[in-house]
């Protein structure tokens, strides 16, 4: 009898989490308590750790500091060229009318637990709901891409890792931008391109980058490398596998990517469209619409041509910002026709400080193609 | 007396439970992952069988929750899987307690086998399936370390006299 029960009742409870929201607040109660036991379970590795750099010795820390120096040297003359090069970038994408490239905040993450179940790649991270983790939020590690947040708990959160054999993410190859899509297939260090034609210019040690069309994952973050394309005539398309650049199951230190409101697609929307409408008036000025976005845009990013803002808020297309309206460059809003509105002069960027941005992932998904779990 | 023997130590059996959560998600070798005992169940199984009076199926129930939330499955889904283990392992307690070692872990063996086996259908209606029979292993090692937990547990509760 009791069996009985608590089986309906274990069953409705499931049925219930599957479908509604409705238990979010008391699984998010629980973990706070329960998801202690993972960083419980880290802790030996931990003092370890500790100890370890305790007693290290100390030509060992001489020769590490060493090589820090070195790497922080070449990345520092890496950087000197990327400034440069960002500046140059953001002046051609003025000159040809296109959105501006939005450089991502990023935030350090610690992982505190590897999910216990061998067959799905998760992992647990020591950011949560109130650090200003959304859900469906990108992951990098120093090299590259390893995944999103699939499950947001108080301090702590899920991230699924790209090699999970119900993740894909939308890739194009870096060297000639051709499309594909990476699936995950259970090996840490594999992830195949699925449908590609047998005649795709695809080759071994090709770099793929995210496409950023599947509106989850920033563009341009690299993925994977490409590992052999094999042509079987029996099969229909290419067999291509990759090993993703990221270090999957070695990180320890992981970036939050904090990006802009607005998919890419919309992105490339507004830029399309500001196209359009130039094209519509003869080449006259188009007036960019400003869009409220998160306060982390660096100030090298915009200058734009015109900056007016529309009379009436874009208040359809974006979801609401708090504060920090910022001069973006030349990004009109999709529902309005730029050209024809005269606006008030927009007021200047309310300074870019500690605003977390409230960046709503969106709704689908196409990205993941199982369910939640 | 024995109302107060009855409360005694029972939070031992809690301890217990709590450790076996945290070795259900201590961190362990990629090749051992596949093997991690069921920790949680051969507590409960050993509680069940020691004390039914007790620790129970609402236990289990409880327990499995906790493990959801861990593991971030489905609420439910686990608890589903430790009610019917000890429902089993209740259902056979009077057979079970007269076995020899070797047989009870034969027995033990055939009732994770069958929740590891439900756990696989829910994961698939989930949408993560499992892609092999793998997920039968866990069993196999924790009706081999059955022997092991029952003496140990049963030394601790002699010792302690947790009743």
């Amino acid at each position: 009898m009791r069996l009985l029960v608590l089986v309906v009742l274990s069953v409705a409870l499931m049925v219930v989490d599957a479908r509604f929201t409705l238990f979010k607040p008391v699984r998010s109660q629980m973990s706070l308590v329960l998801m202690q036991s993972y960083w419980i379970t880290d802790l030996p590795q931990r003092l370890w750790q500790g100890v370890a750099s305790q007693f290290g010795s100390r030509t060992e820390l001489v020769a590490e500091n060493e090589k820090l120096k070195t790497e922080n040297l070449l990345l520092q003359g890496r950087m000197q060229k990327l400034a440069a090069l960002t500046e140059q970038n953001v002046r051609l994408r003025e000159l040809l009318n296109s959105s501006a490239l939005v450089n991502e905040k990023v935030e350090v993450a610690e992982l505190i637990g590897m999910d216990p179940n061998p067959f799905t790649h998760r992992i647990i991270i020591n950011k949560g709901e109130r650090d200003g983790v959304v859900l469906g939020q990108p992951v990098l590690d120093a090299r590259g891409l390893m995944g999103q947040v699939v499950e947001l708990m108080p301090y702590t959160s899920r991230v699924l890792l790209l090699t999970d054999t119900t993740h894909s993410i939308p890739v194009q190859v870096n060297r000639n931008g051709l499309r594909a899509i990476a699936s995950g297939t259970g090996n840490p260090e594999r992830l195949e391109l699925r449908h590609v034609a047998d005649t795709a210019d695809i080759k071994e040690g090709d770099l793929l980058v995210s496409s950023g069309l599947g509106q989850r994952f920033p563009a341009g973050y690299p993925v994977a490398t490409v590992k052999e394309v094999i042509h079987d005539s029996g099969q229909p398309f290419a067999i291509v596998r990759a090993v993703p650049t990221a270090a999957l199951n070695r990180s320890r230190y992981l970036l939050l990517v904090f990006t802009d409101g607005r998919t890419a697609e919309e992105r490339a929307n507004d830029a399309a469209q500001a196209q359009e409408a130039l094209d519509q008036h003869g080449g006259g000025p188009i007036i960019p619409a400003t869009v409220p976005k998160p306060a982390i845009v660096p100030a090298a990013v915009a200058a734009p041509v015109t900056p007016v803002a529309p009379a009436t808020a874009p208040a359809a297309t974006t979801p609401p910002k708090p504060a920090a309206t910022h001069p973006a460059a030349a990004k009109p809003v999709a529902s309005k026709p730029p050209a024809t509105q005269p606006a008030a002069a927009k007021p200047p960027a309310t300074p870019p400080a500690a605003v977390k941005p409230a960046a709503k992932p969106p709704v689908s998904a196409p990205a993941i193609t199982g369910g939640r779990e | 007396m024995v109302g107060a023997t009855a409360s005694r130590n029972g939070w031992m059996v809690w301890l217990t439970f709590a450790i076996g959560l945290l070795l259900s998600v201590s961190p362990l070798p990629q090749f051992m992952e596949i093997l991690r005992p069921l920790w949680l169940a051969l507590l409960l199984a050993f509680w069940a069988l020691a004390m039914p009076q007790k620790v129970g199926m609402v236990t289990a129930w409880c327990l499995g929750l906790a493990e959801d939330v861990l593991y971030g499955t489905l609420l439910g889904q686990n608890a589903l899987i430790l009610t019917l283990i000890t429902y089993l392992v209740l259902a056979l307690q009077q057979r079970l307690r007269m076995f020899p070692m070797w047989q009870q872990s034969l027995v033990i063996l055939v009732i994770f086998g069958l929740a590891q086996l439900v756990q696989l259908w829910l994961s698939a209606l989930t949408g993560n399936r499992q892609p092999t029979l793998a997920l039968v292993l866990p069993a196999l090692v924790s009706a081999l370390l059955w022997p092991w937990i029952s003496y140990g547990l049963r030394g601790l509760r002699r010792r302690y006299k947790i009743n």
